[in-house]
């Protein structure tokens, strides 16, 4: 039994952590690279459309970058970065020590870092899938994709997507759980209740998902005709399982910076958030409706009338719950003593920007308004208004916000604010240009276009915009790395927040709790909500480091690249695998 | 439960707009008969050269001022290239995909789907004013995606 203890140092520490705040800090580290990675494919594309007739890139390089730009963003950047909250914060939001599983916290991590490095390595071994992250088939089939690309993508995809599997079981365990005495499920903080949400998202969505490209591998590998039309197989099922994982995952993307928001407002307000109950209910509702709308990617597919009536009924409804949300935020704000520090900079940011991307949104949930639409660069100005202008302004407001709690240091405010307004004035000027490139006819995915179309000017205003964008980064990069160069001065509750996760040090000791605190009430900081906790030390016990998560993990990876090398590969991956299950199981407890 | 007056108004608006949108949807889609194309058929991707109407890709007269364009696409060009049609004609596009999915997109008309291998999609549009119309591939299919488009010339 131990009390309190502090972190060991050095590499090996960090590789067998199984600590939730490490593994926080790890995927934090991880997604914020595979960030760049994604950001400087983008300037690439920028670059390349910046004028007609480009040749920055070839047609075939242009296709593997906005095919990776969009597999790196949205699994390998925003969804770790979602998650690296959720491993830090949301142990913390509910008084408990650890997460359920912590060695399968750490296994989820080292899938998601092995599956983004392994489909990112295509770059330099035959090159990256150039199929678009939809990768619809039957492009994709080994007659039309005959290179490795594809394999790649479906190989790294099934490891980043177990990971992802697997975390979502660990937290929605988590969150029932381990909740300390008297933190009921209505006095979860939001950030904590979307972190439930999404991982019931996870689970639900990513099988079908998993499904479609064990069948596509079969199609490619093993000659099977899931997917061939020559042999009797659909294309439109792989639209159909892609959709169905497709559609919940703009919802992974979007929830938990939400929930991040729904934390943030209220704090620097100085008032609870607004009808907390009615945000609960509508995270919840986007989720479920989340799961009826898959085909509104597919209008132009021809459904048939009631499919296609349905499904734009359905899409309509699902702005109900996002714009209660909304209203919520801004009621929150009304009449609150507001401080514009840059956390509540880039939560104010996210609403605004949402309401714009969500407002595209409807215009599509019309069928024959879609129609029009689909595959234009409208389509493109529309999710990044909800991707960027949503999910990556509220993860930034989380980094500004949780950055005092988690390193014990601040973030320049002056440089937030500079790294803040760079970013809205450079999104605002990539992305609105879209709008109108896109109704004027210019389409997706198509590497360059030709002059005289009315197409010139709004692509230049775009391309500077993405470079003040990518200015944007490099001050919150100089932002970071100054920070950590300072010294330590956080206290517990620098902004004098409502949740549990500020009753403790910045940074928090490895138990995080001296005491497991009893709450009592919804805003426990603010309303002496925390019972005072019992005389006497309180015995715990922390899980020990492990490798084993590690040694599992990276046998998956020697199966999956076994898969392109041979079967002696494959077999020395099972191994490795089985050993490390078996190292795993019957691990001493120290 | 008490609800401020304001927010009670707020709510009812949101109500009316769902439902008027819901009604609006239904009387569009049934009463009006308004659908977006939809698949015509299916046609088997392999033989697709020799099956009617697929094996003589063109323009045809069908009746006084209609028209019927059997259109194929393949990576990377589509057959015929070049549609010409008079002002004022109802044209009645039938399309189809020799290998992977394609998209037929007329600029600045209502034509758009999909042509899914194995799958005949259907769409009729009346081209009034004469005039030139660039028709492209509308779904990403591979590296040469950019060079596929041709013309509709409305004469």
């Amino acid at each position: 039994m131990t009390t309190g203890g502090t972190y060991a140092g050095g590499i090996w520490s960090w590789i067998t952590t199984v600590d939730h705040k490490r593994i926080g800090i790890l995927y934090f580290v991880s997604s914020l690279v595979f960030f760049l990675v994604g950001g400087i494919e983008a300037m690439f594309i920028r670059l390349q459309l910046a004028t007609p007739e480009n040749t920055v890139l070839s047609a075939q390089a242009y296709n593997q970058l906005f095919t990776m730009h969009g597999v790196t963003m949205l699994l390998f950047a925003v969804m770790p970065m979602s998650a690296a909250f959720f491993n830090f914060i949301v142990p913390l939001q509910i008084g408990a020590r650890d997460v359920a599983f912590p060695r399968l916290n750490a296994f989820s991590y080292w899938l998601f870092l092995f599956g983004a490095l392994f489909l990112n390595s295509s770059f330099f071994l035959g090159g990256a899938p150039d199929v678009g992250w939809f990768a619809y088939a039957n492009l994709t089939s080994s007659q039309f994709s005959p290179g490795h690309g594809v394999d790649f993508y479906i190989l790294g995809l099934a490891l980043a997507g177990a990971g992802s599997i697997v975390a979502a079981l660990n937290f929605i365990v988590t969150i029932i759980n381990l909740r300390a005495p008297g933190m009921t499920f209505m006095r979860l903080p939001l950030f904590t209740w979307m972190t439930f949400v999404v991982s019931f998202l996870i689970i639900l969505a990513f099988p079908p998902f998993t499904i479609s490209t064990v069948f596509l591998l079969f199609d490619r590998m093993f000659g099977t005709l899931f997917f061939e039309p020559a042999g009797g197989g659909d294309p439109r099922l792989w639209q159909h399982l892609f959709w169905i994982f497709g559609h919940p995952e703009v919802y992974i993307l979007i929830l938990p910076a939400f929930g991040i928001i729904s934390d943030v407002i209220p704090t620097f307000s100085r008032k609870p958030l607004f009808g907390y109950p009615v945000v609960v209910y509508s995270g919840v509702l986007i989720a479920f409706l989340g799961f009826g709308v898959w085909a509104h990617h597919m209008f132009a597919v021809g459904l048939g009338p009631v499919a296609t009536s349905a499904f734009s009924g359905l899409t309509m409804l699902i702005a109900i719950p996002t714009g209660v949300k909304i209203f919520n935020w801004i009621a929150t704000m009304w009449g609150g003593a507001l401080r514009f520090r840059s956390a509540m900079l880039f939560s104010i940011g996210l609403v605004a920007m949402f309401v714009i991307g969500g407002l595209s949104g409807v215009m599509h949930s019309s069928a024959p308004a879609d129609l029009q639409q689909t595959d234009t660069y409208f389509v493109v100005a529309h999710f990044h208004y909800v991707l960027f202008g949503g999910s990556i302004l509220g993860l930034f407001a989380g980094v500004y916000y949780w950055f005092p709690k988690v390193t014990g240091r601040f973030l320049n405010e002056r440089l937030g604010a500079v790294h803040f307004w760079l970013m809205f004035l450079g999104l605002n000027l990539t992305f609105f240009p879209m709008h109108f490139a896109g109704l004027h006819g210019q389409p997706r995915r198509t590497f360059t276009y030709p002059a005289g179309l009315g197409f010139e000017g709004f692509n230049m205003v775009s391309t500077v915009g993405a470079v003040v964008t990518f200015l944007a980064v490099l001050v919150f990069l100089v932002n970071l790395v100054r920070s950590l160069r300072t010294a330590p001065t956080a206290e517990a509750n620098p902004w004098e927040a409502s949740t549990l996760e500020w009753s403790i040090s910045s940074p928090p000791p490895p138990h995080n709790f001296d005491h497991t605190p009893e709450v009592t009430s919804r805003d426990p900081l603010w309303h002496d909500g925390i019972a005072p906790p019992p005389p006497g030390e309180e015995e715990f016990h922390m899980p020990n480091p492990s490798f084993w998560p590690l040694v599992v993990a990276g046998g998956l990876l020697l199966v999956m690249a076994g898969a392109l090398v041979g079967l002696p590969l494959v077999l020395l991956g099972v191994a490795v695998t089985l050993v490390g299950i078996y190292g795993w199981s019957f691990e001493p407890i120290h | 439960m008490r609800v401020h007056q304001y927010e009670k108004a707020f709510l009812w608006l949101g109500a009316i707009m769902l439902v008027a949108f819901m009604i609006a949807l239904l009387v569009t889609s049934v009463a009006m008969g308004i659908h977006l194309p939809g698949r015509a058929g299916e046609v088997d991707p392999l033989s697709i050269n020799s099956i009617e109407p697929f094996n003589n890709p063109g323009v045809r007269e069908v009746g006084p001022g209609r028209y019927e364009v059997v259109l194929l696409g393949s990576a990377w060009s589509w057959n015929p290239s070049e549609i010409r049609v008079p002002a004022g004609s109802e044209v009645t596009f039938l399309a189809a995909s020799t290998d992977v999915i394609h998209g037929l997109h007329i600029d600045r008309t209502r034509v758009n789907m999909m042509l899914i291998p194995g799958q005949i999609s259907r769409n009729t549009y009346r081209f009034e004013r004469p005039g030139e119309h660039l028709l492209i591939c509308h779904e990403y299919c591979g590296a040469g995606h950019h060079l596929m488009s041709g013309k509709v010339i409305v004469e």
